[in-house]
C-alpha cells in the first residue's frame, strides 16, 4: 500500500532545505543558498511557504550590522519530514 | 536548485546528500577556546607561582581572576567575530558542555578562594579534563579524548604536591589537555576546508 507524498516536502528546493534544517539546530539563509545552489529569490519563496505551513521557524536578526536571516525546523516539520520518509520507504520497498 | 517535483528515488538521494554535506563539519578556528584557555591558564598559572615562590605573598593568588576576565572575554569576542552560518546539534551540545563545567568550575574556585579549603588545581584540572575528554568523545576526535582523559587523570598527581607547587603538575597538564587539542582541531577544521 503506497502512502502519498506530502506535496510540500515532494519539491527539489523545499526538500533539500528540509532535510539540511533535520540535521542541523540552525541555519543561516546564506548557508542554505550556499548549500542547495539555489537563487536567493526562489529559496526565499520555498522557504516562505515552509513557514506559512508551519514547518520550518524563521528568526530575523543581525550579525555584527548586517541583517541575518536564521531558518530552524520546528516540531511539525520534524514530523511532516518523518512521515515524507516513512511514505517514500513505502514507494522504494514496492 | 530549482522548485521540480522528483522521483522517489531522487528525493532519497537529495536527502542522503544535504544531510551529508553537513555531518562531522568542523568550523574554521573551532579549537580558539581551547588555546584561548588553555594558553591564558599557562601564562597565569606560572605567573602566580613565581609571584608567590619568590615574594612569599599569598594575595597574588588574586590574579587568577585574569582567567576569566581576559579568556572569557577572548572566547565572547572570537565567536562573536566568527559566528558560523550554521549551528549543528554537536555545537549545543558541546556549549551546554562547557557551560556547566565552566560555571562549576568557576563557582568552586569562588568558594576555594573565600569560604573552604578545597583542592582547587585538582579539582579544575579534573573537570577541565572531563569536559575535553566529553567534547573529544561528541566529535569524535581521538587526540581530544586521549589529551581530555590523560589530562583528568593527571590531576591525581596536584593531590601529592604540598602548596603551590601543585602548579608545576597543573600547567603541564593543561598544555597537554588544551592547547595540543585547540591546535589539532584548528588543523583537522583547515584540512577539511583545503579537501
Amino acid at each position: 500500500m503506497f502512502k502519498e507524498l506530502n506535496p510540500l516536502l515532494h519539491s527539489e528546493l523545499r526538500l533539500a532545505v528540509m532535510s539540511i534544517l533535520v540535521s542541523v539546530e540552525e541555519a543561516e539563509f546564506s548557508y542554505l543558498k550556499q548549500q542547495t545552489g539555489a537563487t536567493a529569490g526562489n529559496l526565499s519563496v520555498q522557504i516562505d511557504k515552509l513557514n506559512k505551513a508551519e514547518y520550518v521557524e524563521i528568526i530575523k536578526t543581525f550579525k555584527g550590522k548586517m541583517p541575518c536571516t536564521i531558518c530552524k525546523i520546528t516540531r511539525k516539520g520534524l514530523e511532516a519530514f518523518e512521515e515524507y520518509v516513512d511514505a517514500l520507504k513505502s514507494y522504494i520497498n514496492k | 536548485m530549482e522548485e521540480r517535483k522528483l522521483n522517489e528515488k531522487e528525493s532519497l538521494e537529495l536527502i542522503t546528500q544535504m544531510i551529508q554535506n553537513t555531518k562531522n563539519r568542523l568550523e574554521t578556528n573551532c579549537g580558539m577556546p581551547f588555546l584561548l584557555w588553555g594558553y591564558t591558564t599557562t601564562l597565569i598559572s606560572l605567573l602566580v607561582w613565581f609571584l608567590v615562590v619568590t615574594t612569599r605573598d599569598y594575595h597574588w593568588q588574586y590574579l587568577w581572576f585574569l582567567l576569566p576576565v581576559i579568556a572569557g572575554t577572548g572566547t565572547y569576542l572570537s565567536v562573536r567575530n566568527q559566528q558560523p552560518a550554521v549551528k549543528t546539534h554537536l555545537d549545543k551540545v558541546i556549549n551546554h558542555i562547557w557551560t556547566v563545567f565552566g560555571i562549576t568550575g568557576f563557582l568552586i574556585s569562588l568558594l576555594a578562594m573565600f569560604f573552604w579549603q578545597l583542592p582547587i588545581l585538582f579539582i579544575v584540572l579534573l573537570l577541565m579534563g572531563m569536559g575535553t575528554a566529553l567534547t573529544g568523545l561528541v566529535i569524535g576526535y581521538k587526540t581530544v579524548i586521549i589529551c581530555g582523559t590523560l589530562g583528568a587523570l593527571s590531576s591525581v598527581g596536584c593531590l601529592f604536591y604540598q602548596g603551590f607547587n601543585q602548579i608545576l603538575i597543573f600547567t603541564p597538564a593543561f598544555i597537554f589537555m588544551m592547547v595540543i587539542p585547540g591546535h589539532v582541531l584548528n588543523h583537522a577544521a583547515r584540512k577539511q576546508k583545503k579537501s
